[in-house]
């Protein structure tokens, strides 16, 4: 039943689900493969020379090497334009140009138009599977390196990995041009196994072949790809082999048979296979070497300066003529009704917004004009108010994707084996331990973080953020819904990350907890700084009273 | 686990609920296929395999739906004629995918078929073919109609005349009719038939000596025809020549009509087909067809195929069933010529078809392993094809 063709059909149908692989796991829906896997037949059968000529494997050698730089470099001249393109727009972006591709094949008469090219059959099972092999093992070792870590937290949520310092834009490129490389090594392994390229074998339907195919399989473990090809290769197989009668009826069992899957294995078929959590071994914590590297700045010494920082949306000042100015090793408390301003002047100081006008200054950096992820390599880190974990990752690796500014690239060598990247991985995966059991989730590093209590969550939010060893710890909200045991341990947990030497930001409803820890508090009120001073001086403060102690501390204190 | 068996049971009781019309794969053993006697005395006694790869559902799902029924047609009559020779037809579906084309191609070549019919579409032909000629396997193309197919090896034989057979004739004999001096062409340029067509359309019309006034090019899926057929209409032009599918066909004559273009529409094989007339009705009258098939011939053969296959599927056949039909006669001709269903004496006996009476007329077999016959040119008058003369 398993013909050569089969066996080839699956081999590179696989390999071009994995190019589609190569960006769901960067959270990208990117239909533009089929494009780049057209752009590397034709150009590599074009450009590349003959079997006659070299040989067989040097001539398909040669082409693999043409089709994935052709494929590479398309995916470069698509990606760079759009790449900030989201969700459905990319998809209909990398469609259109995918089209445009065919098209252009279609009208261009020394490609052959529609009746295609002749290409002479050079690849054999036996080569498909190499290939195949080769595609996987890279995405097998791409998984748990920090690179791979750093794809999935912006597939997770975009923000929160630019917050922890990781490129967004530059990673996605290169998920992109990943799979450009990986379609065109498709493309032209299809050339030269089916013998006839034609502009249609590339169309849209194509598309969603492979989008289809890395889907079912499962996009989250590498060996997903492989069981969609083998699976939806051999349901025509086994429909011929038990006898279905041709016709209408196969295509409706095949639609079946994937609904079924796509029903109860929302994760793919690859959700059979148990996922393994890398678990730091207890002993060697204290055996290497510490990440926590970073000289603070000393008490005194300038952390935050805002001057006349005004913030307008759309004809509402959220923040006007805000002065501030934090010094190291300072405990700042932010307090304000809702609606004062006080996340809007977090997000100023991490740079996920820009001011309107009035200047920032951050460890150096210029938040607004600085991208967020460089500010925090200066050492900014911070929790959301609404927490923004990785959701289908566990705390260990939420907390390890927190420790990527601290943390040493390790795909290259991986690829490698190289021991040396075993050794960083080993000691990524101590720091984020300790960092867990300094937030006292020690014990809960294999579970989600989605399945995580909301108070855990919090907690795993703040680990997270001290895993990137940060100078300017910002906590928002970080006692929202807890208990006063918990909030008073938190209060505790910040008091001692103020004893190593970190500038703490605390924005907090609970007034009583911002009280007992902080040693100067700022007031907001609809956008102005009202006052500042230390705790004492706060609660004797009459505008403050005025604006948000007489009123309802009590009520705001019961959200 | 639960969900695991919840997949594994749909899926093993889909499949084994359809498994129950399941058949014996074809394929005799050695020396079973050898006969005694020749020609018409021949007698073989285990059934012939006859492997079909047809494009029974996707894009060329209506060709291959055609052809099955041409195909089944056909050999329901030579097994029931009970002369000695009998077939066993197992007809594939490709899916009007090159995958599955060459899988079914390979699967029919490992399984013992004596002999290959298809696949429905020339790219799938240079895809799939090479495998049963690597495989020692004669292939009958029924309805592929590029240049080079049988150019791929000395196992590839076709029925069906090429384009370049029969759109001179079509080009030859309307601008003799109507005078043509001045055309628009159009055709879509994004399927290798109609495009090949296309190339036919052009060549022979400068042979002609008829100006081209304007070339317009749509896509296969397009329907709506008519700031084209605007254009054309400024040409001002004697007849419209389009290189098409019967899917631009129907509505493109229907919209031509509509706007006030009624000079004559020439068409392509693609337009021959009797859904034309059934669906734009009075809007096809004067539409001319060049056609390998001439369905108003009154050969004993034509009037018997077009009783029995009205009376088995209540509709008229197109040429695609005909030409299928046509394969069956062909190769039964081969087999009793060395009485043997051996792969190498099919393909011997293929060699040696002449004068073989069939519903397309007289058909032989070139040295090119093409075929020969004479195609007709047809005009559509009173919704049916009649004979342009």
């Amino acid at each position: 039943m398993l013909g050569d063709s089969t066996l080839v059909f699956i081999a590179i149908g696989a390999i071009f689900a994995f190019s589609f692989y190569a960006v769901l796991v960067a959270g990208q829906l990117s239909l533009g493969q089929a494009g780049f896997a057209a752009i590397a037949a034709f150009g590599s059968v074009t450009l590349g020379p003959s079997p006659d000529q070299v040989g067989d494997l040097p001539a398909l050698g040669i082409a693999i090497v043409i089709g994935m730089l052709l494929g590479a470099a398309a995916s470069v001249v698509l990606g760079l334009p759009t790449m900030r393109l989201r969700g459905v727009f990319l998809a209909i972006a990398t469609l259109a140009f995918a089209e445009a591709v065919r098209i252009l094949i279609v009208n261009s008469e020394s490609l052959g138009g529609a009746g295609g090219l002749a290409v002479p059959k050079v690849v054999t099972p036996a080569i498909a599977w190499v290939a195949l092999a080769v595609v996987a093992y890279w995405f097998w070792r791409q998984g748990p390196s920090r690179y791979g870590r750093a794809l999935a937290a912006i597939r997770e949520d975009e923000l929160a990995a630019r917050a922890m310092g990781i490129d967004v834009g530059r990673h996605r490129l290169q998920a992109f041009i990943t799979s450009g490389a990986v379609a065109g090594l498709y493309g032209v392994l299809w050339a030269y196994f089916v013998r006839l390229i034609a502009p249609e074998d590339f169309d849209f339907a194509a598309a969603i072949d492979g989008l289809v195919t890395a889907v079912v399989g499962g996009s989250t473990l590498f060996i997903g790809p492989v069981l969609g090809s083998g699976f939806l290769t051999m349901v025509p197989e086994v429909q011929r082999a038990v006898g279905i009668e041709a016709g209408w009826l196969r295509p409706v069992l095949s639609g079946v048979l994937l609904l079924v899957v796509i029903l109860f294995l929302p994760g793919g078929l690859a959700s059979f296979i148990p996922r393994r959590l890398r678990m730091p071994a207890s002993t060697e914590s204290e055996t290497h070497g510490t990440l926590t590297t970073r000289t603070h700045p000393r008490p005194g010494d300038q952390v935050v300066r805002l001057h006349g920082v005004t913030k307008e949306y759309a004809g509402v000042h959220a923040l006007r003529g805000v002065d501030l100015e934090i010094s190291g090793g300072e405990i700042i408390g932010l307090i304000g009704p809702n609606g004062a301003g006080k996340t809007t002047l977090v997000n100023l100081i991490s740079g996920l917004v820009p001011s309107s006008s009035g200047e920032v200054e951050v460890l150096g950096t210029r938040p607004g004009r600085t991208p967020v992820h460089r500010v925090a390599a200066a050492g900014v880190s911070r929790t959301f108010q609404h927490s923004k974990l990785f959701g289908r990752l566990s705390a260990l690796e939420n907390v390890l994707v927190g420790a990527h500014l601290v943390s040493r690239p390790t795909f290259g060598r991986r690829l490698l084996w190289l021991p040396s990247a075993r050794r960083d991985e080993r000691q990524a995966l101590a720091h984020a331990a300790r960092c867990l059991q300094r937030v006292g989730l020690g014990e809960k590093a294999r579970v989600p973080a989605a399945a995580l209590s909301y108070g855990d969550q919090r907690r795993l939010e703040i680990a997270r953020a001290l895993a990137a060893d940060p100078s300017l710890l910002i906590l928002d909200e970080p006692a929202a819904g807890m208990n006063q045991p918990e909030a008073d341990s938190l209060s505790d947990l910040i008091g001692s990350l103020a004893d190593d030497g970190l500038t703490i930001l605390l924005i907090e409803h609970n007034v009583g907890m911002v009280m007992r820890t902080c040693s100067r508090i700022l007031v907001l009120d609809f956008g102005e700084l009202i006052a500042t001073g230390s705790p004492a001086e706060i609660v004797d403060n009459p505008a403050v009273i005025e604006a948000y102690l007489g009123s309802a501390p009590d009520e705001e204190r019961s959200r | 686990m639960r969900k695991t068996l919840t997949v594994a049971t749909v899926a093993a009781m889909a499949l084994t609920l359809a498994a129950c019309d399941s058949e014996s794969s074809g394929g005799g053993t050695d020396g079973e296929l050898v006969g005694e006697g020749s020609g018409a005395d021949c007698s073989i006694d285990a059934p012939v395999p006859v492997g079909a790869a047809l494009s029974l559902t996707g894009g060329a799902g209506s060709y291959g739906e055609s052809q099955r029924n041409g195909l089944e047609l056909a050999v329901a009559h030579l097994n029931d004629a009970d002369t000695g020779v009998s077939y066993e037809l197992r007809v594939e579906d490709d899916q009007t995918d090159p995958r599955q084309g060459i899988t079914v191609f390979e699967g029919f070549v490992d399984g013992g078929e004596s002999v290959i019919i298809g696949p429905t579409l020339s790219n799938t032909a240079f895809q799939a073919q090479p495998i049963a000629q690597e495989g020692g396997v004669p292939v009958l193309a029924i309805s592929n109609t590029a240049d080079g197919i049988t150019e791929q090896g000395d196992f590839i034989f076709r029925d069906s005349l090429t384009e370049g057979q029969v759109i001179p004739q079509t080009v030859a004999a309307a601008t003799e009719k109507y005078g043509l001096e001045n055309v628009v062409v159009m055709y879509s340029n994004d399927d290798a038939f109609t495009e090949s067509g296309y190339q036919v359309f052009a060549d022979s019309l400068e042979e002609e000596g008829v100006q081209v006034a304007d070339t317009l090019t749509f896509s296969v899926d397009e329907t709506d025809f008519r700031p084209l057929l605007t254009e054309a209409a400024g040409q001002d032009p004697d007849a419209l020549v389009v290189s098409g599918l019967i899917e631009a066909a129907i509505p493109l004559v229907t919209q031509a009509r509509e706007a006030g273009i009624d000079v004559p529409i020439i068409g392509g094989n693609g337009f021959n087909n009797p859904q034309l007339m059934a669906d734009a009705g009075d809007a096809a009258e004067g539409v001319v067809v060049g056609a390998a098939w001439n369905s108003a011939s009154d050969s004993p053969e034509n009037t018997e195929f077009l009783a029995a296959f009205e009376d088995e599927y209540g509709h008229q056949p197109d040429q695609f069933a005909a030409q299928a039909y046509a394969a069956m006669t062909i190769i039964d001709t081969a087999v009793r010529h060395s009485c043997s269903g051996e792969r190498t004496d099919v393909q011997d006996g293929l060699n040696n078809i002449s004068e073989v009476p069939t519903v397309l007329g007289s058909v032989s077999i070139n040295a090119d392993r093409d075929v020969e016959h004479e195609a007709v040119v047809q005009i559509v008058e009173d919704g049916e094809f009649a004979v342009l003369d």
